[in-house]
């Protein structure tokens, strides 16, 4: 199990990624706007952010510079999962800094596996165990 | 006779009286010397007589004048002079070395009468003798000045232009018709120009203007030519009033900007209406997913027959997004390409390996044909891989029953170009000939008389032909009723 953070503004967007993660047995934590976020992932010390970039207070870049300056945050993996799907938006997700780029709308029977790629090594190992027993 | 000695006599005298030392400083200035030349007397004494009032060109002169003038005693001769701010003055220069007493060096007295006026006056009579009927005929203002800068002749459209009255500029300083700020590089631009005169434009990149008698001031353009005569040198300035010219290009400028604008309007409309569509589809299509998915619970046919309907059109609807945003970045030149060597094998054998399932669930026959060597093309494999898997979809999904066979292929035409050539020919329903106009039509929709689902955006092969052409080449197509129909794929170049 890992704990996850999920930065999204739109409601049904934010129980969609939640349900499923919480589904793989993942526990979930949910933000509404960037500054919200950047609180709640101090709170809380997740082991992933999934965070949206248009956001209200402070958006996803936003986000991102400001967990990155924290040393405690500077190698948490942060995920843009996006609606901005025009081919340089994934230049520049990825050269500001995130750790991944999913354009939006996600393909539910994918997202799971695709997210838990970027957990930190330990976590990953136990999500792929689980899943070769879910199999 | 010592320097102070002359003092008396020179203040009341109306020309400049100068008294040098033999290495040329100033001893004496009188106040006749502050008025031509606008030093005083304080800031005159003890300077370089040369540094201070004589310009770089007449240098040389002044200086061997000086040497025959101590050397022989008298001197008479003319000459230019330069001001404290900067303009020109002719002199009538006459020197006469001072007798030194015993034991002192002997100092030179120079007076010096501004002569320019005169002078200006003599040129002006003999150039309008000859110069003003050409003068006149020309549409441009035309000026003519001295070396000093002071106008000898000017046209009737140069007086026109600047406001003056017939004969108002002769004489007259031609710093006169420029703005104050231009008028201290105007004189600079002046000397330098007499020191090497040459046909040439003047302010070519800067935006130079005139000033109107009134004081009001209109953009020009000048041009410049060098007009040597025996007497001496002048420089003559065609001038262009440009305000019109200027209006357009501002007007244009504007529109430029407004264009660009709301081409970044529309630029930012598609990224948003783009991510706005997107937003509410993911939960569309994500929460159809996890009840496929049965994660909710276990789902009836019925419930899972409906879903996957909601899930197609779902799927549908955001293919259409897609596609229109391709034709709206293709319209608006937005589509960067990456040319490069693209082996066209390649593409085909990958749109092949991407549709084969595709069209063996509908038990049609994929046939493939390649040459032996390998197809290069200098292109860009996002685009040409695109229109393939349209036009192999396209067929598949026409086709009832048989083939749908590709060929690569490369024809020479007239000898030298060669094109190259990827026909897909089904054996399906066919397109009648009244429809294959319109084939390409954004929405056409044509050649599908009982289409079930919705299947394909409409805009398939309107943005197939539009990357065609981008990558200069074009898709065209041969159909018969019931006889299936080829589309064939032409590029040009190598």
């Amino acid at each position: 199990m890992a704990r996850f953070l999920i930065i999204e503004d739109n409601p049904a967007n934010l129980e969609l990624v939640r349900y499923l993660l919480e589904h793989a047995g993942h526990r979930v934590d949910g933000a509404v706007d960037g500054l919200d976020g950047v609180a709640a992932a101090a709170a809380m010390t997740p082991d992933l952010v999934i965070c949206d970039l248009q956001l209200p207070l402070l958006d996803g870049y936003g986000v991102l510079r400001v967990l990155r300056v924290l040393p405690a945050y500077a190698r948490l993996p942060i995920v843009a999962v996006t609606a901005f799907s025009m081919p340089d938006d994934r230049k520049n997700v990825m050269l500001a800094g995130f750790d991944g780029y999913l354009s939006k709308p996600i393909e539910p029977e994918m997202f799971v596996e695709f997210i838990e790629a970027f957990l930190p090594s330990t976590l990953r190992l136990q999500a792929l165990s689980r899943q070769v027993e879910g199999h | 006779m010592k320097a102070d000695a002359i003092t008396p006599l020179a203040s009341d005298f109306p020309d400049a009286i100068v008294v040098l030392t033999p290495d040329g400083q100033v001893a004496h200035w009188s106040s006749g010397a502050q008025v031509a030349f606008g030093y005083s007397a304080e800031e005159a004494i003890g300077r370089v007589f040369d540094d201070l009032v004589v310009p770089v060109d007449r240098a040389v002169e002044q200086r061997k004048m000086l040497i025959d003038t101590l050397a022989g005693g008298i001197i008479a001769y003319e000459s230019v002079r330069r001001r404290k701010d900067g303009s020109l003055l002719y002199v009538d220069v006459t020197t006469k070395v001072l007798d030194a007493a015993d034991g002192e060096t002997p100092c030179i007295l120079s007076a010096e009468k501004d002569v320019t006026r005169i002078k200006v006056l003599r040129d002006a009579k003999l150039m309008e003798a000859r110069f003003r009927d050409l003068l006149e005929s020309t549409p441009d203002g035309i000026v003519m000045a001295n070396p000093t800068g002071h106008i000898v002749i000017a046209n009737t459209q140069a007086e026109r232009l600047f406001g003056y009255d017939p004969g108002e500029l002769r004489g007259r300083s031609v710093d006169l018709l420029l703005p104050e700020r231009f008028r201290r590089a105007h004189v600079g631009h002046r000397s330098n120009y007499f020191l090497q005169p040459r046909k040439r434009s003047m302010g070519s990149g800067l935006d130079l203007a005139g000033l109107r008698k009134d004081g009001t001031e209109f953009p020009i353009e000048i041009s410049l030519s060098p007009l040597r005569t025996e007497e001496s040198e002048f420089v003559m300035s065609a001038i262009r009033d440009i305000s019109e010219r200027k209006s357009f290009e501002h007007a244009l400028r504007e529109k430029n900007v407004e264009l660009a604008n709301a081409n970044q309007a529309k630029d930012r409309f598609l990224a948003s209406m783009s991510h706005e569509l997107r937003t509410p589809l993911n939960a569309i299509i994500g929460f159809t997913g996890t009840l496929l998915m049965k994660l909710p619970g276990p789902l009836t046919g019925d419930q899972d027959k409906q879903l996957r309907t909601v899930q197609t059109n779902a799927r549908h609807l955001l293919a259409l997004i897609n596609d229109l945003l391709d034709v709206a970045k293709i319209e608006a030149g937005k589509v960067e390409l990456k040319i490069e060597a693209v082996d066209c094998r390649e593409v085909v054998e990958e749109a092949v390996a991407t549709l084969r399932q595709h069209a063996e669930g509908k038990n049609l026959q994929l046939i493939v044909e390649l040459p032996d060597s390998a197809v290069i093309l200098q292109t860009d494999k996002r685009a040409l891989s695109q229109i393939v898997l349209n036009l192999v979809g396209n067929a598949i999904k026409f086709t009832e029953a048989g083939s749908v066979r590709l060929r690569l292929s490369r024809r020479s035409r007239n000898g030298s170009d060669t094109n190259t050539l990827i026909d897909v020919q089904d054996t399906g329903i066919g397109i009648p000939q009244e429809d294959q106009a319109r084939l390409f039509s954004a929405f056409s929709r044509v050649g599908i008389p009982h289409a079930k689902t919705p299947e394909g955006t409409g805009l398939g092969l309107h943005l197939s032909q539009k990357l065609a052409g981008l990558l200069d080449g074009e898709i065209s197509v041969v159909s018969g009723n019931c006889t299936g129909s080829t589309f064939t794929l032409t590029l040009r170049g190598r």
